[in-house]
Parts: C-alpha cells; structure tokens; sequence
C-alpha cells in the first residue's frame, strides 16, 4: 500500500513539475504564448467559428469585390459576401483536414518506423520496401486522377488521401531514430530482461520519441494545410466553396485580386490565415523543443 | 459543330493555371500598308504548341484563323440569315434559289505565298480534306442532310458544289464556304487517286461502304497529323517562327489584297488563363483581343489603359440552366418554372457576366436580339419569368413538394438538393451557380455546386446523364435549326438521319434531356418539337418563322431549360497603333482581328 502512494505522489510530483516546466518554458519567450493562444483561437474558429455564421452566408450583389471597410475588414468575395466569414467557416474544412492528415502521417508513420526499426531482418525489409514504393508515388498526379472519381467534399476524406500519402518520411525518419536508440543500454537491458516487445516499444522506446513524434505532427498539420490549399488554388479539386484555397482561387482567377486593388483584401484573407496558423505552429513546435529536450532549458 | 466548337473555346478561356509569355520580335520592316507588328491572342488556342504544324486542322496546330488560314469565305452571322459571308479565297458565289449547288468564283489574283497560283484544284483537295475529318456538307454519314454530292472543276478559278437533294439543308453553301483552303502542290499526297470514288461509296450503306468510311477515316487521322515542311499561305501571313510564348507572323508578299494589308508582321501571344489576357490588355499590348469573362473591376483598369477601345456587338449564343428530367422533380414542369420564377437572372448577370451578357429577357430559346425578328409580337406574350418568390412557392405547391422547417422537399418528405455542374475552367458559368446556389437556398431549395475537370469531361458525363442540372450553351444562331437543335436535338433524344427524325427515350442514345416527345402547348396544341426543329433545316425564312414561334412557345412553357443570359460580343482594341476597327455592333465583330486585316479595315497609325 504504502509502495503504492508512493509511487502515486511521486509520479503527481513529476506531472506537476513538468506542467510547471511547461509554464517556465513558454513564459520565457512571449512569442511562444502568442504561438500557444493562436494555436487555441484556431482550435476555437474551426471548432466553433462557422457557429457564429448562417449556413448560406448574405451575400449582396451590390457590393462585389468591395475593398475593406468598416462593415467588412477585408472586403467582400465575388458574390458580395463578407471575406472574414468566409475565412472563418472554410477554417473547418481545411484545419480538419489537415488534422486528420497529420494523424494518419504520424500513426502510420510512427508504427511503421518504430516496428521496422526493432524488429529489423525480414519485417524491416519488406517494410521499408513498401515504404520506398510509397515514397515513389507522385502524390499530384494521383490526387489529380482521384479528383475525377472523388468530390473531396468531405474534410476527413481529405486528410485521409493526404495522409495516406505522406507518411513515408515519417516512417522513415522513426526508422532511423529507433535504429540509434535500440543500441543504446537501456534497451539492452531491457531486452537482456526478457522484456514483451510490446513493452520496450511502447514504454522505453516510444517516450523516448514522443517530443519527435509530437513535433512531427504539428508540422504535418502545416504540411497537410499547404497540400490542401495548393490544390485548391490550382484549381485541380472540384469546387468546394469553403475553404481558403478555393477563396484563392477565386480571388485570383475570377476576381483579378493580382490586378485590381480592390479585390486584394479577399486574396488576404485566406492568405494571413494561412500566414498565422504557420507561424503559431512554428512558434508552439520552437517552445516543445525545449520542453522535451532538458539540454536546451536555461535553468 | 464547328460553331459550337468556337464559342465553347471562348467561353473555355476561363481557366485556371498560369504560364508566362516571352521572347522578343523584331517591330521593323513590312512593306505595304506602312504598318508594324500587331499584337493580339488566338481566342481559339490557349496554350501555343511551339512544335504544332502549320496545320489548319490539327487541333494544336500553328495555323490561325484569318492569318495564315484561309477559308473560302468568312461567315457573317448575320441575325437571321446564315448564308452571308465575306470574300475569303472565293472572290464571288452564286447559291442556286432551290440551293441544290453553288458555284465558288477564286479571286483572281490569288497566289500562295511561294507564288503558285490558287487553282480550283487547291479548292477541289481541300474539300475532299475536309470530307476525311469533317462535318456538316462534308459528312460521311448515309443520308446526313446538307451534304455535298459532286465537286466539279469548272474551269481554273471556278469550282461547282452540288447538294444532295434527297435530304436537303438550308445551310449547304455555309457547310462549303466555312472550309480552309490549302495548296494542293503541299497537301495533295495524303488524297488517294480514287478518294472521290472513295468518298461516294461511304455515303450508301452496306459492307463496301464501311470498308470506305474506316478508310477515309484513316485518311483523316494522316490529316490531322501532317505537318507540312513549310507554312505555304494564301492569307495575308504566313508562320515564321512559334515559340511557347509568341507565334511571329510576317505578311505575305503574294497575298491578293496585300497593298491594303497594314501590319508587317502579327504576333499571337501565349495564354492559359483569363487572368493573362487581363494583364496583357490592362499593360496596352495587345492591338486585339476577343472577348474574355472578367470582372467590372478588371475591365474598369483595362479601358484606363493607354489607347483602350471596347467595341460590343450581337453574339450569336445564350447560356441556359438546362435539367436533366429522367431524374426526379425535374421531370415536373412546375418544379422547373418554380425554378425560373426563384432565380433573379439579373443578379445572376450581374454577378456571373457583367460586361459579357444580358440578362435573358424571357426563356425563349432565341437570343434577345433576334428574337423579335423571328417571332416579333409572339415575343411579348411569353411568360417573362420575373423573379418572384410567392410564384415560385405555388409552382412548387403544384408540383407536388412540400415545405417542412423552411426547406422544400420531394413529395414523399425525403430531401432535395439542386445539384449543379459546371466545368472547373468556366470561371463565369461557376460564379453564376454559386449565385444560383445562394438564392435557391434564400428560397428554401437546398444546392449544390459541383466542377468537373474540363468541358470534355462534362459533356461526356452530362450526356451519359449523371448530372440534374447542367449549364447549356442554347440560341446558337442564326441558322433556325441550330437555335433550336440545342433544346430539342439530339440532347433532347430527337436525332436528324437522312431527313429522319427518330426519338430516343431518356437516358438512352444521348438524350440526357428527357423531354416528352410530344407536348401540348397552350394555344398551340400537341406538338412535337424535335420534329418541328428538324423541319427548320430545310425551311426558307419564312417558313420558319411561324415554327419558330411555335418552339419558342413550347420552350417557354415547357422550360427544358432556363435561359439565364444572351451573349454580348465584346472586343477590345487598342487605337494606340492602329486605327479602322470596326464600328459598334458591327456584324464584323462576329469574325476575327485577321479577316479584318485581309479585309482592309486595318491602318496604321499615322
């Protein structure tokens, strides 16, 4: 019993002094909390952002492609509507997307990498074969050919191809970093224990490799969002009205925003979105860095 | 079809990748005319193929319009008539009254750019040419109306074109005219000895005659790809150079109007996309350029442009809001005028086309413009279909729909989304159905706005019905058929062989429209309008109008489609370097910057 206290207060004390790092970290650059709050209003606009909206957002056939105003900040679309209801209801689509690819990236990803990387011999190289395969699909084309069969109305479908396509990197770099760390001794001396694979993998291995595989997914949310966007913008996806690269799209190709000033804040508007959710990224993965890796805090 | 195929790729500019224009031409030197190099696009080829052949058939070719390919005359689309042109390689013709031939008259003085005269024989292997990979007069269908039975050489500069008279069309001498001309001495080994012996045994029917058609279409792939060694021209230009970013033309000394010729040279610059011409014209670079979707913002910086000229003109198309009625509620006409009385078409104008339509006055069938000519006072006892939400609701009340939380559904209760297509490049069409989309879900109709990749893909799709409601390219003037033949054609299930009409049921043989075939008309009675159409083909104007008036009718009241907005030709010129453009609503505006050159219009700027 007594055992059992203590080793419950004393994993307490470890949870409260790593939160209490946490604060120490973030607090020491303020960038890093302007990353964490926008990290959180993001969070908050896709979850609830579009509830502050009517479905079928007004539009006003009087007012296309008005410059900004006081009515409307950036200016309105092609068909009259507001630009920042726009940026706020396609938010969901695109950051549920992306989060979905992120997932897939990483889970897949990880799994392959980690499996591969313990086990080496035959699973190793019949798992890094058909990681290589993966590697060597052009994802563009594909997506373009899948664009024919698929609406990719739906978000998760989205993130599922995206994710689908990218987890070779992933697996890979698990891969390498698990090579490195199941030399190391206590592994050995997990394994010279007798120790389930499922243990060393999960409990040894895999702590070791969450900052990595943490920041990994974040940056697979940038990733995901700069797929997703990109062929939007292109023009390759079929039409989806919410979402910020079809808002480029049309403010590029249907509203001239490159040409007519007018039209620019409607071009800005998915843009500075995209522009700030990066950064929040960046700013939140520059803060886990030094939270993971004690070598980096200036104690 | 050659037609359609135009307007299609007009419309087919708004697309969406970028791609840069470059290079560098030399502005001196030309004789004749005093003019320098003028600046303009192919509104027909976006994207130059700097290894495309001087090939007027090719479909990448390097072979443009009035340039440096010659037709033996330019159609006039003229409003009601579609047998007026202007002069291309054929000097003068005389259409027999019962127009079972036409006689073609060569300009006297026309030489192709390496001097050879142009000889009946040019004219003969061309229109055999046209018979490998054509249409209209040059079908090789049996029986297909408007065909051209005989090509006889009269004398050098004299050709005579008879017409199969068991399945006449009043638009046979437009089939001949609207066809390219190319130099025998180039072009004349891809024809067999016994082509035209060829020819006539594909037009019958049985075993020979297949044999002859798979032949004569194995000829027409060997003319589509041929690629002659030089561009030899008998237009006002002739192809000097194509790279990915410009086509450098430079006149042709033997052209037979050259002394009213004024550029010495012509360069087609490279587009993608919409947004290239916009920037090409908002810069002044160009002297000439078709007409291009863009918004009132764009076009307000375009005409700021040093030497900017807009000139408007007739354009001989409408685009409509068509159904698919083999699939439910679209199959109940009062959903379809629920439909027409829930859509504001002139805040659709306004939002989809601003400086390239007006809103459709009714739904007709026939653009506005000649539609007063064809049906006069019939006109204004359409239903206009004003935007009227209470009509609408009744419309659907009669229909059968019911109305639950504010949403309309189907009769049954289960729901109803308007899903729309439109192709991923036809920016204007897009913007229109998100409009559309907008203010049907403001009406309680639930919609959707669906893009297929390319125009292609969604006439393939459309005609093997996998779409409710599509966008529809109708009124195709001025030939009454071709009005007419979009709504109750071969989309509607009515298909024309040999003077045949035959009916498919919806859902088969292309017929993704699925009218009735018969339709009682109110004050009109039971017709069938695929027959009555198909009448028009070898109706005289005046026997046309009276059927006209009949489909326009039946069009409005039955609504296969909704007729959203007419076409306005709109040009733009530059007056920076060259002056003579055409005037306002002139029906010149109808042809290309190059026949207006060949034609003398064109001077330099002194």
């Amino acid at each position: 019993m007594s055992v059992l206290l203590e080793s419950s207060s004393t994993s307490a004390a470890m949870r409260r002094n790593f939160w209490a790092g946490v604060w120490r970290v973030m607090k020491r650059k303020p960038s890093r909390m302007v990353g964490a709050v926008l990290v959180l209003g993001f969070v908050f606009m896709g979850v609830f952002g579009p509830m502050f909206y009517p479905a079928q957002l007004p539009l006003d056939p009087t007012r296309i492609t008005a410059p900004p105003s006081w009515e409307h900040w950036l200016g309105t679309d092609d068909q009259g509507r507001d630009v920042i209801a726009l940026v706020v209801t396609g938010s969901r689509y695109v950051l549920l997307a992306a989060l979905v690819t992120a997932v897939i990236t990483v889970v897949v990803g990880t799994g392959i990498g980690l499996f591969s990387g313990f086990k080496r011999g035959r699973w190793d190289n019949v798992l890094m074969r058909l990681t290589d395969m993966k590697l060597t699909i052009p994802g563009l084309p594909l997506l373009l050919v899948l664009s024919t069969v698929w609406k990719f109305s739906s978000a998760i479908q989205m993130g599922l191809v995206l994710g689908l396509l990218g987890w070779g990197g992933v697996a890979r770099a698990v891969r390498s970093q698990t090579l490195s760390l199941r030399e190391r001794g206590f592994i050995e001396a997990a394994r010279g224990l007798g120790l389930p694979t499922r243990h060393i993998v999960g409990k040894e291995l895999l702590p070791s490799m969450a900052p990595y595989i943490a920041m990994n997914m974040l940056i697979a949310v940038t990733g995901g969002v700069y797929a997703q966007v990109g062929l939007f913008f292109l023009g390759v996806l079929p039409y989806e009205s919410n979402n910020w690269g079809q808002m480029l799209n049309t403010a590029v190709f249907r509203s001239g925003a490159l040409q007519v000033p007018s039209a620019l804040g409607f071009l800005i508007g998915p843009l500075l979105a995209i522009l700030l959710l990066t950064l929040a990224i960046v700013l939140v993965v520059d803060a886990m860095d030094e939270i993971f890796n004690p070598r980096l805090r200036e104690e | 079809m050659k037609r359609l195929a135009a307007v299609v790729a007009l419309l087919g500019l708004a697309t969406a990748t970028a791609a840069c224009s470059g290079g560098s031409t030399n502005s001196s030197g030309g004789s004749g005319g005093g003019g320098g190099l003028f600046t303009t696009i192919d509104v027909l080829k976006p994207g130059l193929d700097a290894s495309g052949p001087a090939n007027p058939w090719a479909p990448k070719g390097n072979s443009f319009l009035g340039y440096n390919a010659m037709k033996l005359g330019w159609i006039k689309n003229h409003l009601t008539d579609p047998n007026q042109f202007y002069p291309g390689i054929a000097a003068s013709w005389e259409i027999a009254p019962d127009n079972s031939s036409i006689t073609l008259h060569i300009q006297p003085n026309a030489k192709w750019s390496d001097g050879k005269p142009v000889t009946a024989d040019d004219v003969k292997l061309s229109l055999g040419l046209a018979s490998t990979t054509g249409s209209t007069a040059f079908a090789v269908t049996p029986g297909a109306a408007g065909v051209a039975s005989d090509v006889q050489v009269v004398d050098q500069k004299t050709v005579k074109v008879s017409q199969d008279m068991k399945n006449p069309s009043m638009k046979f001498a437009r089939g001949i005219m609207d066809n390219w001309v190319v130099p025998a001495h180039v072009w004349n080994s891809l024809l067999p000895a016994d082509f035209w012996d060829k020819l006539k045994a594909a037009r019958e029917t049985g075993a020979d005659a297949d044999k002859a058609r798979e032949e004569i279409l194995a000829i027409g792939q060997k003319v589509l790809a041929f690629a002659p060694p030089k561009d030899v021209s008998a237009g006002p230009f002739t192809l000097e150079r194509v790279n990915p970013g410009e086509a450098l033309l430079v006149k042709n000394k033997n052209f037979y109007n050259a002394a009213n010729v004024a550029p010495a040279q012509v360069k087609l610059l490279n587009y993608n996309g919409n947004e290239q011409i916009w920037n090409y014209l908002s810069a002044g670079k160009l002297d000439q350029a078709g007409f291009t979707a863009m918004p009132s913002d764009i076009m307000t910086r375009i005409k700021n442009a040093p030497g900017s000229n807009v000139i408007r003109g007739f354009s001989p198309v409408a685009v409509g809001m068509a159904f698919n009625q083999s699939k439910k509620p679209y199959d109940n006409v009062h959903v379809r005028r629920g439909l027409a009385y829930l859509i504001d078409r002139d805040q659709v104008t306004k939002v989809a086309s601003p400086e390239g339509g007006t809103p459709a006055l009714t739904t007709s069938g026939i653009h506005q413009k000649p539609a007063q000519e064809w049906i006069g006072s019939e006109l204004a006892s359409l239903n206009p279909y004003k935007h009227d939400v209470a009509k609408a609701e009744e419309e659907f009340k009669a229909a059968g729909l019911k109305k639950t939380g504010g949403k309309w559904t189907l009769a049954d209760g289960s729901p109803w989304k308007v899903s729309m297509r439109a192709p991923a490049t036809f920016s204007d069409w897009i913007s229109a159905e998100e409009n559309i989309k907008s203010q049907l879900i403001a009406g309680g109709v639930d919609a959707e706005v669906v893009t297929v990749a390319d125009y292609p893909v969604y006439l393939e799709e459309l005609d093997a019905g996998k779409y409710d409601v599509g966008f529809w390219l109708m009124a195709l003037g001025p030939a009454p058929y071709d009005i007419f033949q979009r709504l109750y054609g071969a989309a509607n299930g009515w298909t024309n062989v040999a003077g045949k009409v035959a009916h498919s049921a919806p859902g088969k043989g292309g017929n993704w429209m699925g009218s009735a075939e018969e339709i009682d008309v109110e004050g009109v009675g039971k017709i069938n309008p695929g027959e009555l159409t198909a009448k028009l083909n070898a109706a005289t104007p005046e026997q046309a109008k009276p059927i006209m008036a009949q489909l326009a009718k039946t069009a409005n009241q039955d609504l296969p489609a909704i007729q959203l907005w007419d076409y306005v030709n709109t040009q733009f010129t530059n007056t920076s370097r060259f002056t003579g453009w055409p005037e306002q609503d002139s029906d010149l505006l109808r042809l290309n910057a190059g026949v207006w050159i060949q034609l003398g219009l064109i001077k330099a700027k002194q």
